[in-house]
C-alpha cells in the first residue's frame, strides 16, 4: 500500500505556459502520473470558422499559435486557395516564405526564453525577447501589428514589401546571427543547463511517431521528417536548407534542433530576400470587394511546416460562402499527449523541464 | 572605543543604569536602522543591476532613479491584506516570517564591523565566542521556512520545506568544517580564535589565499543559505511556486524576501569577514568599517551575477554535491591548513 | 458521397489517395494499414453530414513518406476505436467525442477533453443550438452542473 500526494499543476501556475493544468501524483519528488487536463482556453475555432466567410476566418487562426502568427495564416491559406480556387501570384509565395521564416524564428527565441524561465534562467529571457522584438518591428512596418498580424490575405498579402522594408529585414539577417551565438552560448556554455537536460526526458523514435508527435520534437527524436521537404509548399523547394536531426530525444537535443533551425531559417531567408521576384502582391480575383463572394467547392486538407509542428488544416467545403468543416490538426495538442509518457517517474524539476521542452501555446493546444 | 561607549559617554548625564540601557536601547534602533536600510539599498541595487544585465532600464519612476521605489515597495506591502489559508497551524505560520527577520538582525548584531573615524568600533555586541554564536543564530532562519513550509498546510509549501531542509543538512557540515579549518589557523597566533574579531585582527594574510579550497567551499555554502539560482530549489518559482512561502502576501511575504537579500548580505560580510580580511586594510584604524563595506559590496555584486546567469540545480544533485564533493573538500582543505600551520606557524 | 465498401481507392481534390472503408471493416482494415508501415495516425476528424457523420482518418508512414486518407460513415455515431493500433488516436478520439460527438467503440477513457464535463451536446454537430447560451456552474461538492440561458445566443 503507497500513498501518494496528489498535486494540482496549474491552470495558474507559472511554469505551466498558459492554462495547462496537470494531476499529478507525486511520491516524495518523483512524478508517478501526470494527466494533462486541457481546455481552459479553448474558443471552438472550427465552430466559428463554420460561421463566417473563408476571408474572415484568417483572425481565428492567428490567434490559435500567437506566437507565430504568420505561419497559422499561411497554413490555413494553403488549403482555403486551393478551395476556393485562387492562385496567388509567384511574389506572394515568396513574401509568405520571408514572413513565415521571420515567425518561425520569433517563436522558437519565444520557446528558448521561456525554456531557460522553466529552468530558473531569468537573463536569457530578456535577451531572446529582445531579438524577437526586431522581428516584431518587421511585422509592425509591414501590417502595423505585432502579435495578431492579420497580414496576408486569400490570394495574396495585404501589402507589398517595400525595399524599405527589405532593408530593414536585411539589417536584421545581418545582426541576428551573432546574437543567436551569444544567446546560444549562454545556455549551452552552462554547466548547470546542460546537467539539467542532458539524457533527461527521452523519447524513442517509436513513441514519438506512435503519439503522432511532429516538428522539432519529433526531429529531435532521430525522424528526419520535415513538411517543408516532404510535401514542399510555397516555394520552400526552390530553396536550399537542411533539416537538423538529433538522434538523442533528450531536452538537449530538442533545444540543439530548435537552434540549428533558427540557423536554418537565417539561410533561408537570406536566399528568399534575393531571389524575390517582382509582381503583383494579390490575385485580382480576389480584390477585397470580392472576398465575401468566393465559393468553394470540394475538401482540402493542407499541411504546413509551423514552429511547432505540422499544421494541418482539413476543410469541406459545399458550394457556399462560408466554409462547411474546418478542421485544424495542431501540433502542439499530439506533442502535449505525449508529456504524460515522458514525465512518468522523473523529478518534478525535470516534470518542468520535460514540459518546457515541447513548446505549449495554448492559442493552438486548445483552439 | 566602541559604538556602546561612545553612547554611554554622550548618554552620561542620565546616571550609571539608565546611560547603560539608553546606550543599548539606541545601539539596538542604529543596528536595526542600518540593517534595514542596507536591506532596501540592496534590493534597490540589486533591481538596477538585473535590469542592466536584462536590457532594461529597472525602476526609474518613483523618486530620482527610482530610489525612492522600494520605499513605495515597502509601504504597498505593509498596506496589503494578509491572506490566510483556511487549514494553517496558526501559531507557526503567524511566528515563521518572524523568526526569519529575527535570525536575520540577531545575525546583523554579531558581526564586528571594524572602526569608523569618530564612533570608534562599530560592533555591536561582542563576545569572545562570536563565531558560534553567529553560526547558531544562522541556523534560526532556516526553522522559520521550515515552520513556514509545514503549517501553511499546502503541498508545494510543504515539498519546498522538505527540499529546503535536504539542502540545509547538506550544506552546513562542510561550511562548519571550512570554518573550522580558519578557527585552527586563528588559535595558533590569538588567545581569542572563537571571536571573529580577533581572527580577523590577528591574521597575517587574508584566510583566502591561505585557503583557496576553503573560501570555495564557504562560498558556496553562503549561496545555498541564501537560496538564490542556482541553489533556489526550496522556493523555486517554476516548480513549487514560491515554495515555502506561497501561502504568505503582503508583509508577511515581504519579510521572507527581506530574509533572502538580508542572507546574501550577511553572507558577504561574514565571507570577506573570514576570508578576505575583512575590515583589514590601509588606514584600518579609521576606515575599517568601509573596507568591510567596499568588500561586502563586490561580493554582493558577484552574487548577484551568479544569480543571475546560472539555472536551478536539481535537489538530487544539489545533496549529492554536497556530500560527495562540498564535505570531502572541506575535510581537505582542514588537513591543508593544519599542515600549513604546523610548518610555518601562520 | 457515400461509402464504397469495397475499399477502392480514389483522389481528392488535394491529390491523395482516399480509402473508403465500411464502418464494421474499419478495425481489420486500419490494422492492415499499419502493418503496412503507416505507423504514424496524423488527424482523425468528422464531417457532419447531416443524416450521417463521415469519419476521416489521416494515415502517414513516416519512412516511405507515403499519406493516404481513410474515411468511414456512421448513422448513429458508433465507429470502432483504433487506440490499439496508435496511442495519438487516444486525444484524436476524446476530441472528436468532444465536440463531434462520435462514440468509438473500445477507446478505454472516453470523456471530453475541452469542454466540462457536464457540457450539454456537441457544438460541431450542425444541430447544435448556438441560441441556447450555457453556463458550466460548480456545486458545493466541486461538481459541475450547466444552466441555460435563453439569451440572443450567436
Amino acid at each position: 500500500m503507497q500513498d501518494f500526494i496528489e498535486i494540482n499543476f496549474g491552470p495558474q501556475h507559472p511554469s505551466t505556459h498558459g492554462v495547462l493544468r496537470l494531476k499529478a501524483k507525486l511520491d516524495g519528488e518523483i512524478v508517478k502520473e501526470i494527466e494533462p487536463v486541457i481546455g481552459y482556453l479553448h474558443r471552438n475555432a472550427e465552430k466559428l470558422c463554420e460561421m463566417t466567410f473563408y476571408a474572415d476566418n484568417l483572425v481565428y487562426f492567428d490567434r490559435m499559435d500567437y506566437v507565430a502568427s504568420m505561419l497559422m495564416e499561411s497554413g490555413y491559406l494553403e488549403a482555403a486557395e486551393k478551395i476556393l480556387n485562387i492562385v496567388p501570384p509567384e511574389r506572394v509565395l515568396w513574401i509568405r516564405v520571408i514572413m513565415n521564416e521571420l515567425s518561425r524564428i520569433a517563436s522558437h527565441l519565444v520557446w528558448a526564453g521561456a525554456f531557460g524561465l522553466d529552468l530558473g534562467m531569468l537573463t536569457p529571457f530578456f535577451y531572446c525577447f529582445a531579438e524577437r522584438d526586431k522581428v516584431l518591428e518587421v511585422f509592425t512596418e509591414i501590417c502595423g501589428s505585432r502579435q495578431e498580424t492579420n497580414y496576408m490575405s486569400i490570394g495574396g498579402v495585404y501589402q507589398d514589401i517595400t525595399p524599405g522594408i527589405v532593408d530593414h529585414i536585411e539589417a536584421f539577417l545581418e545582426s541576428f546571427p551573432k546574437r543567436l551565438e551569444e544567446i546560444y552560448k549562454i545556455f549551452v556554455g552552462n554547466d548547470v543547463f546542460i546537467s539539467r537536460n542532458k539524457g533527461i526526458g527521452v523519447m524513442s523514435r517509436e513513441v514519438a511517431i506512435d503519439y503522432g508527435v511532429t516538428g522539432p520534437m519529433l526531429r529531435a527524436s532521430g525522424v528526419n521528417y520535415d513538411v517543408r521537404k516532404a510535401e514542399p509548399y510555397l516555394v520552400y523547394d526552390k530553396l536550399n536548407f537542411e533539416v537538423p536531426v538529433s538522434y538523442k530525444g533528450d531536452n538537449l537535443a530538442r533545444f540543439l534542433v530548435r537552434f540549428e533551425e533558427m540557423r536554418q531559417s537565417v539561410h533561408i531567408l537570406k536566399q528568399a530576400i534575393r531571389k524575390i521576384p517582382d509582381g503583383p502582391f494579390f490575385n485580382p480575383k480576389a480584390k477585397k470587394s470580392m472576398m465575401i463572394r468566393l465559393r468553394g467547392d470540394g475538401e482540402y486538407y493542407a499541411r504546413t511546416e509551423s514552429s511547432k509542428g505540422e499544421f494541418g488544416v482539413y476543410i469541406v467545403a459545399d458550394g457556399g460562402v462560408k466554409p462547411y468543416r474546418v478542421h485544424v490538426r495542431s501540433p502542439t495538442f499530439k506533442n502535449l499527449s505525449v508529456v504524460q509518457e515522458l514525465a512518468k517517474d522523473q523529478m518534478i524539476a525535470d516534470m518542468v523541464a520535460i514540459l518546457g521542452s515541447v513548446d505549449l501555446v495554448f492559442g493552438e493546444v486548445d483552439r | 572605543m566602541s559604538l556602546y561607549s561612545t553612547l554611554l559617554g554622550f548618554f552620561s548625564f542620565l546616571g550609571y543604569p539608565l546611560s547603560n540601557a539608553a546606550a543599548y536601547l539606541f545601539e539596538s534602533i542604529f543596528l536595526l536602522l542600518a540593517a534595514s536600510l542596507s536591506l532596501v539599498f540592496m534590493i534597490y541595487l540589486f533591481r538596477k543591476y538585473m535590469a542592466r544585465v536584462q536590457l532594461r532600464i529597472g525602476p526609474n519612476r518613483v523618486g530620482k532613479f527610482g530610489l525612492l521605489q522600494l520605499i513605495a515597495d515597502v509601504f504597498k506591502l505593509v498596506q496589503k491584506e494578509s491572506l490566510f489559508p483556511k487549514n494553517r497551524d496558526d501559531l507557526p505560520y503567524r511566528i515563521a516570517p518572524v523568526m526569519v527577520i529575527i535570525g536575520l538582525m540577531l545575525a546583523f548584531a554579531v558581526i564586528p564591523y571594524g572602526s569608523f573615524f569618530y564612533f570608534g568600533s562599530l560592533t555591536v555586541s561582542d563576545t569572545g565566542v562570536s563565531v558560534i554564536l553567529l553560526f547558531a543564530i544562522l541556523s534560526i532562519m532556516p526553522i522559520g521556512e521550515v515552520l513556514a513550509g509545514i503549517s501553511s498546510r499546502n503541498k508545494y509549501a510543504l515539498l519546498g520545506a522538505l527540499r529546503a531542509v535536504a539542502k540545509d543538512i547538506s550544506f552546513e557540515i562542510p561550511m562548519m568544517i571550512s570554518v573550522l579549518a580558519i578557527i585552527m589557523m586563528a588559535s595558533a597566533r590569538t588567545s581569542a580564535p572563537l571571536s571573529i574579531d580577533s581572527i580577523v585582527v590577528t591574521e597575517v594574510l587574508p584566510y583566502g589565499i591561505l585557503q583557496p579550497i576553503g573560501i570555495s567551499v564557504f562560498l558556496v555554502a553562503m549561496i545555498a543559505r541564501a537560496s538564490y539560482s542556482p541553489f533556489d530549489m526550496g522556493e523555486s518559482d517554476s516548480e513549487l511556486i514560491t515554495g515555502f512561502s506561497t501561502e504568505y502576501s503582503g508583509m508577511r511575504f515581504g519579510m521572507f524576501y527581506a530574509g533572502l537579500f538580508g542572507s546574501i548580505l550577511l553572507g558577504s560580510f561574514v565571507v570577506s569577514l573570514f576570508y578576505l580580511g575583512g575590515f583589514n586594510g590601509p588606514f584600518s584604524g579609521d576606515l575599517g568599517a568601509v573596507w568591510l563595506g567596499i568588500k561586502a559590496l563586490i561580493l554582493v555584486i558577484i552574487s548577484f551575477t551568479v544569480w543571475l546567469s546560472m539555472p536551478r540545480i536539481r535537489i538530487d544533485k544539489f545533496v549529492n554535491f554536497g556530500w560527495k564533493y562540498l564535505l570531502p573538500l572541506a575535510m581537505i582543505n582542514l588537513v591543508i591548513s593544519g599542515a600549513l600551520t604546523l610548518m610555518t606557524g601562520w | 458521397m457515400t461509402a464504397d465498401d469495397s475499399g477502392q481507392p480514389n483522389r481528392g481534390k488535394d491529390g491523395r489517395t482516399i480509402f473508403n472503408v465500411d464502418r464494421d471493416k474499419l478495425l481489420e482494415f486500419m490494422k492492415g494499414m499499419k502493418e503496412k508501415g503507416y505507423d504514424h495516425l496524423s488527424l482523425i476528424t468528422g464531417v457532419d453530414r447531416k443524416d450521417f457523420i463521415e469519419v476521416v482518418y489521416h494515415l502517414h508512414a513516416v519512412e516511405r513518406n507515403e499519406y493516404v486518407v481513410v474515411k468511414t460513415t456512421t448513422n448513429n455515431g458508433v465507429v470502432p476505436s483504433v487506440t490499439s493500433l496508435w496511442s495519438s488516436a487516444k486525444w484524436e478520439e476524446r476530441e472528436q467525442y468532444d465536440l463531434m460527438g462520435i462514440k468509438f467503440e473500445g477507446h478505454e477513457n472516453l470523456k471530453r477533453i475541452f469542454l466540462p464535463e457536464s457540457w450539454v451536446g456537441h457544438p460541431l454537430r450542425k444541430d447544435y443550438d448556438l441560441g441556447n447560451v450555457q453556463y458550466i456552474n460548480m456545486d458545493s461538492d466541486g461538481e459541475d452542473y450547466a444552466t441555460f440561458d435563453e439569451g440572443d445566443g450567436w
